[in-house]
């Protein structure tokens, strides 16, 4: 009970700073996120009736979120150096996954019926797609994004393992500083604000789905 | 109490826990050695619950259970289910077994050696109308809806059970198949005369599958318990009648046969190659436009208009229409009044077992069952009030 | 009437907190039909039926990056050309070698140790009285994707010191949610149907979790293990951090001496363990699943 005030008390004292790096953490989650949903919900949409294509681009993507994190990392540091970079690209191919794979499911999940109405209306493939086919499959599609950031707040955090930012350099700094005042809390410090990261941004996208659902989809 | 009562509630209640109105109150019903009993009613009545509270899947909070006269109230609800054959309407077969496997279920947990069950389910499977060198080791998911259906029930049967609970179970499958389906149940029924207890929402269903029908209103109050010609009879209240629906008067034709009952008038007749005066005359005599050719058995063949038999020649095999109207002796009210609805002379003409000529049903005939099937219901009812 | 898809989608159930699954009303009686819940199995690493597809690029996927790491480590020179501080760093039999089984031993065990806690526990939380703990967990084990396995393991090091038990508790602790969250789900979905037919054919409550629901759970349930065991495959490459071993080793080293070609070797060798484990994962999936489902 103690030591969890005086966490608190370290907590208070670097309000600043551990808002920064959460800041921090919370950009790479935000672009990895952006490029991952632009290109797999085009992907999705591109493949979604191509079987063979539709496959390949789902078990690629799966061996991506196969490969352990530090490897994936590390893999990218020949090409792009030390820093945020390699983690970036790796986390965007761990991010694909997730939000391809809800995005194929939504757009099977749109009933054949609607589809066949609206084409029998003269509704055009693209009119097809962005007045009937996305709307419909919207909430589980960004059931997918939703998870994808889940797991890249998580991985993010060993972003600092390859010299880039984020909650991760509180974990790290702790780790150096072991023994030393303080070095647990920094561990703590990193591990709870990157769940709380995690909780928020969830919650962030929770609200965005509801708001652009339209009434009729929601249960 | 009935001497040959297999299945009895008395008094049984069901409230579930944190809600005041009982969901069966006080429900005290017999069902009798070899019969169907079809508890039917709107849905939420408590009909299912009243199904499951005879094999303890819910379990009463007040009230006996009797089995045979033994009191089942308390006993192992496992040990006791495996004597009492279930069907549901989703059917609930195990989808990583085989047919067989499924059901060789309950004979498995009973102890059965392995040939006694092998026969068993090589048995079952004919009786349910499916090749046992088929099935036997098919999966669930290799079986259309009807043929899952029955093995549904052949899995029930499994361990040859005195006693069936069947909830809806043929609620899920098409009308042409759920129709072959009861056809097929009843005459697996008439040979294995098992005591059934069989709940649906469907009236029809009920009047088709049920010796006798409970019809239940709110909580599982019973409105009226009887055959279903009764009820169709004599619906004792609106809630009743509301729920037969309307036709309930045709539906009751269904339940009155062409027999004895049924005093069939003489009806104008002649063979080919007679004079005809005299069969005119006869239907002078019984006020009819027609005459009926018979042929040399008996066979009624055509009906022939009294205005064509005017000028004294003999009738020939093509004269009038042929009668393509007809029915069997033993046959419902309910068939000879649609043969009626479709013959020449508004009469439906009814031959022997052989074919030949035995009367014919009027309109009159229908009537006069139906008002003789009312009276007789009303009775056993004043009888039944003047006694309790 | 089946289970619902077994190999599932990624899920996203339980995530849906605007719209909690009712409670059961007792007062709708048994007339209520049951609609058999369409729960889907859910774990990011859960694969659809077209991913059989995955069960054959796998492999060739890993001859291609084993046959590429092959031909690199020999154009390296090790011994001749190469920095003495790389030939060292890479030597098969005293380095590569040992950090492979190391990693492989700590993978092993924390798989077991997920799936002898797990399964029982998943088990135990789809019975009463427990049941209506369920849901709370499977939230838990949602919002736990986003922990940072690094800073747990960092965490399990301040608690329990160096060393390889407390790697494998660490790893442990973190693959625990994803398998017990499968085991519910698994267990939750088969059809009630099926569950009502066999209570009503006279099995013990224990006979029908035995010879029914755990059989017909066994696909979701092995998706379970499947993504404990990538996870920890994972997460052993951190152990390096805490003294532990395996091949994070390397490309810590690869990391500290700024060697491409150390980095290269160590997470190529390990994304080869992954994938090959994963895929032997999927093959087991795939012919452990009960015929007939």
């Amino acid at each position: 009970m103690n030591s969890i005030l005086e966490w608190f008390g370290y907590v208070a004292e670097r309000y600043d700073d551990i808002l920064e790096t959460t800041w921090e953490h919370a950009q790479l989650v935000l672009v990895v996120i952006g490029v991952a949903t632009t290109v797999a919900v085009l992907l999705g949409v591109y493949v979604q009736r191509r079987p063979t294509l539709r496959a390949m681009s789902l078990s690629i993507t799966g061996i991506f979120l196969t490969i352990p994190s530090l490897a994936f990392f590390a893999f990218f540091i020949p090409v792009f150096g030390i820093g945020n970079r390699p983690a970036i690209v790796a986390m965007i191919l761990y991010a694909l996954l997730p939000i391809l794979r809800n995005t194929v499911t939504g757009l099977d999940a749109v009933p054949p019926a609607v589809v066949e109405s609206a084409k029998g209306m003269g509704m055009g493939t693209m009119r097809q797609l962005f007045q009937i086919k996305l709307p419909l499959a919207w909430p589980i599609m960004m059931a997918g994004v939703r998870i994808a950031s889940l797991i890249t707040v998580g991985i993010a955090a060993i972003a600092v393992l390859v010299g880039g930012d984020g909650l991760g350099s509180y974990i790290q700094s702790g780790l150096t500083r072991l023994g030393l005042p303080n070095s647990e809390f920094s561990v703590w410090t990193g591990v709870v604000f990157t769940v709380l990261l995690g909780l928020v941004l969830d919650a962030m996208w929770a609200t965005i789905q509801r708001f652009t659902t339209t009434k009729g989809q929601r249960i | 109490m009935s001497p040959d009562a297999k299945i009895r509630l008395d008094h049984v209640e069901k409230t579930y826990p944190g809600t005041k109105v009982p969901a069966v109150e006080s429900l005290s019903l017999e069902v009798y050695e070899g019969e169907i009993l079809v508890l039917v009613g709107p849905s939420g009545c408590g009909k299912s619950t009243t199904l499951r509270l005879i094999n303890r899947m819910i379990e009463p909070t007040g009230g006996r259970i009797y089995l045979d006269d033994e009191d089942v109230t308390k006993v192992n609800a496992d040990k006791l289910r495996r004597r009492i054959g279930y069907v549901i309407q989703q059917i609930g077969l195990f989808p990583h077994q085989t047919i067989a496997q499924n059901i060789a279920t309950v004979p498995k947990m009973l102890g059965w050696d392995k040939a006694k069950v092998a026969e068993r389910i090589d048995r079952l499977l004919t009786v349910v109308g499916l090749d046992p060198d088929t099935y036997r080791d098919r999966y669930p998911k290799e079986l259309s809806g009807g043929q899952a259906q029955r093995v549904g029930v052949a899995r029930a049967l499994g361990a040859d059970p005195e006693i069936m609970l069947m909830d809806e179970p043929f609620g899920a499958i098409d009308p042409i198949t759920r129709d072959r389906l009861q056809n097929e149940f009843l005459s697996v029924q008439e040979d294995l005369r098992k005591t059934i207890v069989f709940v649906t929402h469907d009236i029809d269903e009920a009047i088709k599958m049920g010796d006798r029908i409970a019809i239940l209103g709110d909580r599982s109050h019973i409105r009226q318990i009887d055959t279903p010609e009764r009820i169709l009879a004599f619906p004792v209240d609106d809630f009743v009648r509301d729920f037969i629906g309307e036709g309930s008067t045709l539906k009751g034709l269904h339940f009155e046969t062409v027999d004895e009952h049924v005093t069939l008038e003489p009806y104008p007749t002649m063979h080919v190659g007679e004079d005809p005066t005299a069969a005119v005359a006869r239907a002078r005599e019984a006020g009819t436009d027609w005459v009926l050719l018979l042929d040399d058995q008996e066979h009624p063949t055509r009906w022939v208009p009294v205005s064509d038999l005017g000028g004294g020649s003999t009738v020939s095999s093509d004269s009038g229409s042929e009668v393509v109207a007809k029915v069997s002796l033993g046959a419902t009210l309910f068939e000879a009044l649609e043969q009626m609805l479709i013959s020449e002379a508004a009469v439906s003409p009814v031959v022997r077992e052989d074919g030949s000529f035995y009367g014919v049903v009027r309109l009159t005939h229908l009537n006069k069952a139906i008002r003789r099937a009312r009276l007789e219901a009303r009775e056993h009812y004043a009888q039944l009030e003047a006694t309790s | 009437m089946s289970m619902t898809g077994a190999q599932g989608r990624i899920g996203y159930e339980g995530q849906e907190k605007d719209n909690p699954e009712p409670p059961p009303d007792p007062n709708t009686g048994s007339d209520a039909t049951d609609a058999a819940p369409t729960e889907q199995p859910a774990s990011w690493f859960l694969r659809a039926r077209e991913m059989n597809l995955g069960l054959k690029l796998a492999p060739v996927a890993i001859a291609l990056l084993g046959l590429g790491l092959f031909l690199y480590y020999r154009s390296l020179g090790l011994g001749t050309t190469a920095p003495s501080s790389q030939t060292s760093a890479l030597e098969w039999s005293t380095k590569l070698w040992p950090q492979l089984t190391q990693h492989l031993t700590i993978a092993f065990w924390s798989t077991i140790i997920v799936v002898v806690i797990a399964i029982p526990l998943g088990i135990a939380l789809t019975r009463e009285p427990l049941r209506r703990y369920g849901p709370a967990f499977v939230s838990t084990a949602n919002a736990g994707q986003a922990l940072p396995a690094y800073g747990l393991l960092i965490i399990f090091l301040t608690l329990m010191g160096q060393g390889l038990t407390t790697v494998v508790v660490a790893l442990a602790v973190y693959a625990l949610l994803p398998v017990l969250r499968n085991t519910m789900v698994g267990l939750d979905g088969v059809d009630r149907g099926i569950i009502e037919a066999g209570r009503g054919m006279g099995m013990t409550r224990g006979q029908v979790l035995t010879r029914i629901e755990l059989p017909l759970a066994v696909p979701v349930i092995l998706a379970g293990i499947r993504v404990a065991m990538i996870l920890n495959i994972g997460m052993a490459t951190l152990a390096f951090l805490i003294g532990g071993g395996g091949l994070g080793v390397t490309i810590s080293v690869g990391l500290k001496l700024q060697q491409n070609e150390v980095l290269l070797v160590g997470s190529t060798l390990v994304a080869i363990v992954a994938l090959s484990f994963d895929w032997v994962g999927a093959v087991a999936e795939k012919y452990l699943r009960p015929r007939g489902v």
